[in-house]
């Protein structure tokens, strides 16, 4: 059975800057991928270009079977993302917000209540719910991100460092809603800063650095940061001797 | 479509920019209107009662829509033009941009709706000033009332102020390419200062821009009569812009 989300060869540059570099990358069903690199490394990239935001120069980036520059209605139907800043206009309330969602992922009408209130009511928004989302603080904002982004039910996740701007609890719900959401078969492609909070949730830990794939990481080692500066390192070096 | 037009109408009912250019260009601009043809028909001296009398396209009613027109024909491409520009550049400028990517609802269909419910504004607000300009003068008597004179200049009025409405959607094109809305207001400035020299030059008539506030002098001495095909431009220019944006939004990356 094919990945929900598959990445073959695949090439962006940004002029004389490869941003992702032939990189072959999937993500299974139930499945929780993470990938993890410093600043600039290429994963905010690679997500864009899974989410048809860039087109890749070469490769290709699948999602659901389908090419993500092509995709149809039906396969942007089953995929929720968060890449960057979240879904929330800053005029309307935390409630026309997931509502909007709902609208522009194809929620029938006559479901679109119900599952605002779902979202609204997993996500402890409830208190916000007729307040505009302006008035929101970051995580707050950032869990109305998360509510919009899953007002739909998809099949496909795909997060930017989702835990971002979030307290303690709120880390920890959200790696307890990456966990249910695996669990129901939803494929999840996320991003982290933070290893600690991926080797508690990820069943994959890929590194990512200058655009490439790098290394692995074992979600239940021990010493992920370790590890990872040393996969970086030893790529860094790879990278001299080549030039030398 | 449909999902897409409801999103973008909540968002415009709910924005302050919306809200404010709409009253201000709803009541303060008749009003501005009735106090320049007040000004004008005082007999009064000085530089603004000599503007205003210059300014002047007839008596009665038709003096006072006339100044309405003339106001008209640049304060709604300028105020039209922040909201279509605030419309195009908000999801630059706040960078959700790419929270629009990777939806059921392609993002040529939400350009076209951003588009549609901005058109429906337009309408309500030209007929809005026409409904404010009919009330200010009833209340200030500016001539007795003739049903004729005072529909055909009323219809002129939302005639001109769609006109110079529909001409600031180009601008939803400049927000796009330059993603946000300050390139978009940057260049309006640079067309009203264009239009005004291609009117002195006398080849006002085939600048688009020039054509609203032609419209608006129309049968004053030395003012050219607008042919069909430089009346056309307008639509012509709006539709084109429209179909670029929507092109745009199709095609464009995150970047």
């Amino acid at each position: 059975m094919t990945a929900p989300i598959e990445a073959r060869r695949l090439t962006r540059s940004f002029g004389a800057e490869l941003a992702v570099d032939g990189i072959d990358f999937e993500v299974g069903i139930g499945e929780i991928h993470a990938i993890v690199g410093l600043n600039g490394a290429g994963k905010t990239t690679l997500m864009r270009l899974f989410l048809g935001m860039l087109q890749p120069d070469s490769g290709e980036a699948r999602i659901l079977g389908s090419d993500s520059g092509d995709a149809t209605s039906e396969v942007w139907g089953q995929v929720g993302h968060l890449i960057e800043t979240p879904f929330a206009y800053p005029e309307l309330t935390v409630r026309e917000n997931v509502m909007a969602s709902a609208l522009l992922h194809s929620v029938p009408p006559s479901s679109i209540g119900a599952a605002v209130d779902r979202v609204i009511e997993q996500f402890e928004l409830g208190h916000w719910a007729n307040r505009r989302a302006r008035v929101l603080s970051l995580g707050n904002r950032q869990r109305l991100g998360l509510a919009s982004a899953l007002v739909h039910e998809p099949s496909v996740l795909i997060l930017d460092e989702p835990a971002n701007a979030l307290d303690p609890a709120g880390v920890v719900f959200t790696r307890d809603l990456l966990r249910q959401y695996a669990g129901e078969g939803v494929a999840v492609f996320v991003s982290s800063h933070h290893l600690d909070q991926l080797a508690r949730v990820a069943h994959t830990i890929t590194v990512i650095h200058r655009g490439r794939q790098v290394g692995m990481l074992e979600p239940s080692g021990i010493d992920l940061e370790r590890s990872f500066f040393e996969i970086v390192h030893q790529s860094d070096m790879a990278i001299r001797e080549a030039q030398a | 479509m449909r999902a897409a037009f409801r999103v973008e109408i909540r968002k415009l009912l709910r924005s302050r920019v919306a809200f404010v250019a709409t009253a201000l260009m709803g009541v303060l601009l008749p009003a501005m209107g009735l106090g320049f043809y007040t000004v004008a028909v005082s007999g009064g001296t000085g530089s603004l009662a000599d503007k205003a009398a210059a300014l002047l396209t007839g008596e009665g009613w038709v003096g006072y829509l006339g100044q309405v027109d003339q106001i008209a024909a640049v304060a709604l491409f300028l105020g039209a033009g922040v909201v279509v520009a605030w419309v195009f550049g908000r999801e630059h400028s706040d960078r959700t941009f790419p929270s629009l990517f990777a939806l059921p609802v392609g993002r040529g269909t939400i350009a076209g709706a951003k588009f549609l419910v901005l058109i429906v504004w337009m309408v309500v607000v030209s007929v809005l000033i026409a409904v404010v300009a009919l009330i200010l003068g009833r209340v200030a008597g500016v001539a007795p009332w003739d049903a004729g004179v005072v529909l055909s200049e009323l219809s002129r009025l939302v005639v001109i102020s769609l006109g110079a409405a529909v001409l600031s959607l180009t601008m939803g094109l400049v927000a796009s390419i330059g993603r946000g809305y300050l390139p978009a207001i940057g260049t309006m400035s640079v067309i009203v200062a264009v239009t005004q020299i291609a009117v002195l030059f006398g080849t006002g008539g085939w600048f688009p821009f020039a054509v609203p506030g032609l419209m608006a002098v129309a049968g004053m001495e030395g003012i050219p009569t607008l042919t069909p095909i430089q009346l056309a431009l307008v639509p012509g220019l709006a539709a084109a812009s429209m179909w670029l944006t929507v092109r745009w939004w199709r095609r464009a990356e995150v970047i």
